[in-house]
C-alpha cells in the first residue's frame, strides 16, 4: 500500500480532487474562524492552522482522504492554555513543543493505540458528530449565530448548550433571508445527491459550491429587491481584511522561545500533544472507515505528519491542528481520491484569504450551515443506526452509548465510555463457561477451558464450593498457559480445606508446568489424557 | 481453498501454536513414547479416540480397521498388540465399536464384492453365532447397534485368546481388556464388559444393550 503511493503521481486523480478541494475549503473556512474564536485565539490563527494542516500534514500523511486543521475538540484545552500562560507567544511555543512530542510518539510507534478502538465506537463517534453538526448548525441555518461555528462541545461558550441553542433560535428573531437560503440549499443538496450523474462533466459539479454561489447571489438579490430579507453582516463569513499585504505579515505571530524554561509551557505542550494525537488517530481511523476504497492509513506516519504540522503551525502563529472529521467526511462526500484534495484545499484557503477576502465575506453562514447539515445527515442517517442494530446488541449498545456520551459530554470522554462498554462485553463473553464441571460416579472434574484471570474467580469459587463432600476431584488446568494468583489462591484454599470435607484433590497441570508448581495438590499419575 | 493446501496450513498453524503454548513440546516427544492404552477402534472418520477422550500425544497407541475386528490371522494387528503389550508395557487394551457402524450395517445385507466384502465375512461369522439375538429386533437401526455391541464382545474374546494376551496373563501382568462403544449421538463412551486374567472366557455372556 505504502509503495504504491510512492509510485503514483499526486496529480493522477486531479479531476476528482480539484472539485472536492474547493468544497472542503468552503467548509473549512468558517470552521477555521469558528474554532479560533471558540479557542480565544486571533481569528487569523485559525486560518494559519487550516492552511498548515492542509499543506504540511496533507503532504506528509499517508491518509488519502483525511483533512487536518484547527480542531473543535481542542478548543477547551487551547482556551485554558492561552489563558493559563497569559501570553499567546508562550502558547505558540507550547504548540511547537507539542509537535516535537508527537514526532516522538511516532518514533515510539504509539499509532498502534488507534487499533484498540472498536469499530462500533468509531462509527458511534461519526454518528454523534453528524448529530452534533445538525443540531449545532440549525441555529446558524436560520441566522442565530450566538455560538461560534466551530464549537462542538455540549456546554457552549455562550452559556447555553446544544439543545438550548436550538430552542433559543426558535424564540429569538429568525432571519428569514438566512432561513430561506438554508432551506433552498438543503433541498438542492439532497436533490443533487440523488440525481448527480455518474458520467459526463456534470458529475464533477460540487453541490456545496453551487449552494455557496447561490447564497451570495440570493443575498445580493435581497439587497436590490427584498431589503427585508437581507442577511446581516454578522451572519456572513468574517475573514480579517488588512489594508495591505504587509498587514498580513503583522497578523502572523511568532513563538516566544524564551518561555522554554517555564513548566506550564511543557505541561500545556504535553496536554496538547496527547489530546491532539488521540483525536488525530481516532479521526484517521474513522476516515479509513468511510473511505470507499477502505485503504488503511499508517498511524505512526500520521503522528509524524501531525507533529510536523503542529511544529509549523506554532511557528507561524497558528493554533494546534489535528485530523478533523467534519472536513474529512466532506472531502470523502465530495468524491476526493487522494491527498491532492486536502493540499489544494489549503492552497485555496491561502489564495482566497490573500486575494479575495471581501468576496469570502459575502458568503452567508446559513449556506455553509446547509452544507454541514447535509454532511451531518450522511454521518448520522437512520439507516446507519438500523445497520448497527442488525449486527446485534454487542455492536449496538457500545455504538449508541458512544453517540449519547459524545452528545452530552465531549469527544474523548464519549470515546472512553464507548471503549469501556466494548471492553465489558469482552470480559462478559470471556467469563461465560470458562470452567467446566463434570460429575461421573464418585469422580468430579473441574476443568479450566481457557486462561483464568481475576474475572473468573467467582465462577471457579462457585464450581469448587458446589462439589459434594467425599468426592475425588480432578482439577484440570491443561488447557491453560496462564492462571493468575487470585485463582491459584482459590485452588490452594480448596486443597487445604479438602481433608475437612473428605475430598481427595488431584491436579492436572498446565503444559509448561508453571502453574502446577505453585499449587499444593498432588499431580495426577494418569498419562494418557 | 483446496484440501491439501488448507491441510498443510493447519499443520503449520498447529505446530506454531503448540510451540507457543509449550516450547518444550516437540523436544519432549523425541524422548520416546510410553502410552497407557492400546486402542483398537473402527476406521470411521467420525470416531476419533484422541479427540473425544482429550488424550495427549503419547497417550494412546492406536490400531483401527473397519468394524474394529480382531483376527488372529491379521499380522498387522498381531504385531501392534505384541509391541504394545510386550515392548511398551501397556496395561489396558480397549476395543471400541460405535453407533451406526457402516461395516456392521453392510454385513446385515448383501456383502459388497472385493476386499471389503471379504473382510466383512468375519462380521457375518459373528452374526451367524448370534443371529437370534439380532434378528429378534425389528428396527433396522436397532439390529445394527445390537450387532455392534455383540461384535465388541466377540472381538474382545478373540483378543483374550491371542497368544500375546495369554502370555501376559500367565506371567501375572496386570493386563485388562475393555469392551466399549462410542455413541455418535451424544459423544459418550458406554462400557460393555471387561476381561482380565481371572475372567473365565467361556462364561462371558451377552453384553447389556447400551445403544438404545
Amino acid at each position: 500500500m505504502a509503495t504504491s503511493l510512492n509510485n503514483e503521481s499526486l496529480f493522477i486523480n486531479w479531476r476528482a480532487d480539484l472539485p472536492s478541494s474547493i468544497v472542503v475549503s468552503l467548509v473549512a473556512l468558517p470552521l477555521c474562524l469558528g474554532v479560533a474564536l471558540a479557542s480565544g485565539a486571533p481569528l487569523f490563527a485559525g486560518l494559519v492552522s487550516g492552511i498548515v494542516g492542509g499543506i504540511v500534514v496533507g503532504a506528509l500523511s499517508r491518509s488519502r482522504l483525511s483533512v487536518s486543521g484547527p480542531a473543535a475538540g481542542l478548543t477547551a484545552i487551547v482556551l485554558a492554555a492561552i489563558e493559563g500562560l497569559s501570553s499567546y507567544e508562550a502558547f505558540l511555543l507550547a504548540v511547537c513543543l507539542a509537535g516535537v512530542m508527537q514526532i516522538g510518539f511516532s518514533f515510539l510507534r504509539a499509532g498502534i493505540l488507534a487499533e484498540f478502538v472498536p469499530s462500533s465506537v468509531i462509527t458511534g463517534m461519526l454518528a454523534a458528530i453528524g448529530l452534533i453538526l445538525i443540531l449545532k448548525q440549525m441555529p446558524h441555518a436560520i441566522g442565530y449565530d450566538g455560538d461560534p461555528v466551530g464549537d462542538f462541545a455540549f456546554g457552549q461558550k455562550d452559556g447555553g448548550n446544544t439543545f438550548s441553542s436550538v430552542v433559543a433560535m426558535l424564540r429569538d428573531d429568525i432571519q428569514w433571508g438566512a432561513l430561506l437560503v438554508a432551506l433552498v440549499s438543503l433541498m438542492f443538496l439532497f436533490w443533487w445527491d440523488k440525481v448527480r450523474p455518474k458520467e459526463g462533466p456534470w458529475r464533477f459539479l460540487p453541490g456545496p459550491l453551487v449552494v455557496v454561489v447561490f447564497g451570495v447571489a440570493a443575498n445580493a438579490w435581497f439587497q436590490h429587491f427584498m431589503p427585508a430579507l437581507v442577511i446581516a453582516p454578522t451572519h456572513l463569513v468574517a475573514v480579517p481584511v488588512p489594508a495591505t499585504m504587509a498587514g498580513y505579515v503583522d497578523l502572523l505571530q511568532m513563538p516566544d522561545i524564551g518561555a522554554i524554561g517555564r513548566g506550564e509551557v511543557w505541561i500545556a505542550a504535553a496536554t496538547i500533544a496527547i489530546v491532539a494525537s488521540l483525536e488525530s488517530l481516532l479521526s484517521v481511523k474513522a476516515v479509513d472507515e468511510i473511505d470507499p476504497q477502505r485503504r488503511v492509513t499508517d498511524k505512526n506516519r500520521e503522528l509524524l505528519a501531525q507533529g510536523c504540522g503542529n511544529l509549523v503551525a506554532g511557528f507561524l502563529g497558528g493554533i494546534p491542528v489535528t485530523s478533523v472529521i467534519v472536513r474529512s467526511s466532506a472531502n470523502v462526500d465530495a468524491g476526493a481520491k487522494s491527498q491532492l484534495s486536502t493540499i489544494l484545499h489549503a492552497v485555496w484557503l491561502l489564495v482566497s484569504v490573500l486575494m479575495i477576502p471581501w468576496i469570502l465575506n459575502l458568503i452567508p453562514l446559513s449556506a455553509l450551515a446547509a452544507v454541514l447539515i447535509a454532511t451531518g445527515w450522511k454521518l448520522a442517517k437512520p439507516s446507519l443506526f438500523a445497520e448497527r442494530w442488525g449486527q446485534g446488541l454487542t455492536q449496538f449498545i457500545p455504538f449508541v452509548a458512544t453517540v449519547v456520551a459524545i452528545l452530552f459530554t465531549d469527544l474523548l470522554i464519549g470515546i472512553a465510555i464507548g471503549i469501556a462498554i466494548g471492553l465489558s462485553f469482552v470480559v462478559w463473553r470471556n467469563i461465560q463457561n470458562a470452567v467446566t464441571v463434570i460429575h461421573h460416579g464418585e469422580d468430579v472434574m473441574v476443568r479450566a477451558r481457557r486462561n483464568l484471570y481475576f474475572v473468573h474467580k467467582a465462577q471457579l469459587q462457585e464450581a469448587l464450593a458446589a462439589i459434594p463432600d467425599g468426592k475425588t476431584v480432578l482439577i484440570d488446568l491443561s488447557a491453560t498457559n496462564y492462571v493468575d494468583l487470585d485463582n491459584i489462591d482459590i485452588i490452594n484454599a480448596f486443597a487445604k480445606a479438602a481433608p475437612y470435607r473428605s475430598l481427595r484433590v488431584v491436579l492436572k497441570g498446565d503444559a509448561r508446568g508453571e502453574t502446577s508448581k505453585r499449587i499444593r495438590a498432588p499431580l495426577t499419575r494418569a498419562r494418557a489424557t | 481453498m483446496q484440501e491439501i493446501p488448507q491441510l498443510l496450513l493447519h499443520n503449520r498453524a498447529w505446530a506454531a501454536e503448540q510451540l507457543e503454548e509449550d516450547p518444550e513440546f516437540f523436544r519432549r516427544t523425541l524422548d520416546g513414547q510410553k502410552p497407557a492404552f492400546l486402542w483398537i477402534g473402527c476406521s470411521d472418520s467420525r470416531v476419533q479416540p484422541d479427540h473425544f477422550t482429550q488424550a495427549a500425544p503419547g497417550g494412546l497407541f492406536v490400531h483401527r480397521n473397519i468394524a474394529n475386528l480382531v483376527r488372529h490371522d491379521d499380522a498387522n494387528l498381531m504385531a501392534v498388540l505384541d509391541f504394545a503389550v510386550m515392548t511398551l508395557g501397556v496395561e489396558d487394551i480397549v476395543i471400541c465399536g460405535h453407533y451406526g457402524c457402516g461395516g456392521i450395517a453392510a454385513s446385515l445385507g448383501k456383502l459388497p464384492s472385493g476386499p471389503v466384502g471379504h473382510w466383512l465375512e468375519h462380521v457375518v461369522d459373528v452374526l451367524d453365532a448370534h443371529r437370534e439375538a439380532v434378528e429378534s429386533l425389528h428396527e433396522p437401526d436397532a439390529r445394527v447397534n445390537r450387532l455392534v455391541e455383540i461384535n465388541v464382545r466377540d472381538q474382545l474374546l478373540h483378543l483374550a485368546q491371542t497368544s500375546t494376551v495369554q502370555a501376559a496373563f500367565a506371567a501375572g501382568r496386570p493386563l485388562k481388556l475393555h469392551g466399549w462403544v462410542y455413541d455418535l449421538r451424544d459423544g459418550l463412551i458406554k462400557p460393555l464388559l471387561d476381561i482380565d486374567s481371572t475372567t473365565v472366557l467361556e462364561e462371558v455372556g451377552a453384553p447389556e444393550r447400551v445403544l438404545v
